[in-house]
């Protein structure tokens, strides 16, 4: 990890996003981005101020109006969809307010998801490596139940993991404890932060949580379509979005 | 080690997915399966009662009948100037034509070799056909009159299986077997003389040894073929070599075969009845028909249930792209939906067809004609080949209704399905 430190896994020149439409709606003015290898960052905004966009856009779920995006050094507007998916599968990792697991799949089928659509299904190694993170994260009770059996911060345990299963370079999370009670959100985001220092993965996290955003090592924010580091007086004095 | 682990890596994830999809869809699953082997089932159907009932019209009509008929062709009209010795310097506007009267196949027993050289020829008879009165006393009545060895012509058109009483095998040279209308006619029964008289003229007194009835009005009249020989003049020779075949829809290639190889004209069943023939191919149509309009229907209900399960995924559909999925991956989960449900109904509904053919085929009514055995009230058939084809085209139909859905499905955007 130590050679990877410094490493940009994300950058974003002048980045631009409007919404085309009847009326088109610019949401992003121009966002430059630096997110180095193994960058614990969190985002906050107020609400429609295009955090969510943002993420989208390095996740390659969206395209820039304008603007360049490097994710782990490649220009994506560079990539074919194929491309884009192959990005999506093995260098960006998601997690999202909402579980979003797949209510047919096992909390274990769920996790190793990522790897069974890279590679038809994980090996044995993969599977082991898989079943020693939902252990430690609390779930090696819960291998073999279904999302709908499992409480909102188990199942969003097991998304963390689902993120991390092809090992990305970035993991991009959208509130990811929004819809978590705080004693559970606290508990979801110190595994987040530990898998990043442990694992060495990047975590760019969209939050209106100032606690938890304080406690990443960056804290950016979103206002009026372009982004800031917030100032030491900011952080100290915590900056509510809303 | 899984199930999912003996398929090939490019579909593992796609099947597990595809039957998660389905095993939890459950009564809307079940109901999608069950459109599908409705259609398997009507068509099953359709095609049992019409093939069958086209099977039964067939064999009564080419039952009765030799499939194919040799004789010597007919006179063509000449024309005066093609005939030979006429005066020199005349002119005639008539054409001349032969009596109506057939030539005698002198040779027949070549035909008979030459017949049997051809594929799907499973028998040949010579024999003599012509027409006379019969007579009991008083009023003769018209007959049509067949000279033939009565175990050869039983392959030709079986007389005793349709007997209501004495015999045709081992008729004798003073014997003659008629059918019920004649017997009826005449008022006589076995064992009874009756007078038949030939087109030549020549009275033969014959002993009636069977009295049959094909339940089609009138049929002819049975002698040995010594006997028709004697009582249409013909000598040794015969005016007719019957053929029967195993194909009876391939009837016309052996006619063709055997115009071509002899010096004689072979018609077929098939150019003796066009218009049988024709109302067979508008039957054959309409199941065609029919068959299709179901497969379309069904396809049509089960593309709506799948359209309606891809709505309802399209949060999935987003997840699955957003973690790396393709969207050749999502098409692919979609089409083998759509083929499980295809396979699985095709299945169940060529299972619940043969049932309900076979227990359709079951009641019984008694025919037309005395003597007969009772046959089914449905005249249903379970041809393997109609099954299979039903099955095959009710699983394409649906694996073609699920490609729409399936399209849409890979085509989602992720940020849009999943907000």
């Amino acid at each position: 990890m130590s050679g990877e430190a410094g490493r940009l896994v994300i950058e974003t020149v002048g980045l631009k996003k409007t919404y085309l439409g009847k009326m088109p709606t610019p949401v992003l003015f121009g966002i430059d981005l630096r997110v180095a290898a193994g960058e614990f960052v969190s985002i906050i905004g107020q609400s429609g101020s295009g955090k969510s966009t943002l993420l989208n856009i390095l996740g390659a779920l969206d395209v820039p109006t304008e603007g360049l995006v490097k994710i782990d050094g490649v220009d994506i507007s560079t990539l074919t969809e194929d491309g884009l998916a192959v990005l999506r599968s093995q260098v960006v990792g998601f997690v999202f307010q909402a579980h979003f697991l797949l209510d047919e799949l096992t909390c274990l089928e769920n996790a190793v998801l990522p790897i069974s659509i890279r590679n038809g299904s994980p090996t044995l190694e993969e599977s082991a490596w898989i079943t020693s993170l939902l252990v430690r994260v609390g779930l090696g009770g819960k291998l073999h139940k279904y999302p709908d059996t499992m409480s909102g911060g188990e199942n969003q345990r097991c998304a963390i993991v689902r993120a991390l299963a092809n090992r990305p370079r970035i993991v991009l999370a959208d509130e990811p404890t929004g819809d978590l009670d705080s004693h559970t959100g606290e508990e979801v985001f110190r595994l987040m932060r530990q898998m990043s220092s442990e694992i060495g993965i990047s975590f760019v996290m969209v939050t209106h949580d100032e606690r938890l955003a304080r406690a990443a090592d960056r804290i950016l924010l979103i206002e009026d379509g372009l982004m800031r580091a917030l100032t030491k007086e900011e952080k100290a004095v915590g900056t509510s979005p809303s | 080690m899984t199930i999912y682990s003996l398929l090939p890596r490019q579909v593992r994830f796609e099947s597990q997915l595809a039957w998660r999809h389905l095993r939890s869809g459950g009564g809307q699953t079940w109901l999608t399966i069950a459109a599908v082997a409705s259609g398997v089932i009507i068509v099953i159907f359709i095609m049992g009662l019409i093939f069958g009932l086209q099977r039964r019209l067939t064999a009564l009509l080419t039952d009765a009948i030799p499939h194919v008929t040799v004789q010597v062709p007919e006179g063509k009209p000449i024309p005066y100037a093609d005939l030979p010795g006429r005066l020199p310097g005349t002119s005639s506007s008539r054409s001349e034509i032969q009596a109506p009267q057939r030539k005698n196949i002198d040779d027949w027993r070549t035909v008979l070799a030459v017949a049997g050289t051809i594929p799907n020829v499973r028998a040949v008879t010579p024999a003599v056909a012509g027409q006379g009165f019969a007579s009991k006393g008083a009023n003769p009545v018209g007959v049509s009159l067949i000279g033939a060895d009565p175990m050869e012509q039983e392959l030709i058109t079986p007389v005793t299986k349709n007997l209501i009483g004495g015999h045709y095998d081992g008729l004798l040279a003073d014997e003659v077997v008629i059918d019920f209308e004649l017997a009826k006619d005449l008022n006589v029964g076995v064992g009874d003389r009756i007078r038949i008289t030939s087109i030549s003229g020549v009275p033969e007194p014959l002993r009636v040894a069977g009295v049959y009835s094909k339940g089609q009005g009138r049929g002819s009249a049975y002698v040995t073929l010594r006997t028709g020989q004697s009582m249409l003049g013909i000598g040794n020779s015969v005016n007719v070599v019957y053929v029967k075949v195993f194909d009876i829809y391939a009837a016309d290639a052996v006619a063709e075969r055997l115009s071509a190889l002899l010096e004689c004209e072979a018609k077929s069943w098939s150019s003796e009845f066009p218009n049988f023939v024709t109302s067979l191919q508008a039957q054959s149509a309409s199941a065609y028909l029919i068959s299709g309009f179901t497969l379309i229907a069904s396809s049509f209900a089960i593309a709506s249930v799948l359209i309606v399960s891809v709505q309802r995924k399209a949060k999935q559909i987003g997840t699955l792209k957003s973690i790396g999925a393709r969207s050749r991956q999502i098409l692919l989960i979609f089409l083998l939906e759509g083929l499980g449900i295809a396979i699985a109904g095709s299945v169940m509904g060529a299972i619940a067809g043969i049932a309900i053919v076979s227990l359709l085929s079951l009641p019984k009514q008694a025919v037309a004609r005395g003597g007969g055995l009772p046959e089914s009230l449905f005249p249903l058939i379970l041809d393997p080949v109609y099954i299979l084809a039903a099955m095959g085209a009710a699983t394409t139909a649906t694996v073609l209704a699920a490609l729409l859905p399936a399209r849409s499905a890979a085509k989602l955007n992720p940020v849009d399905a999943m907000r």
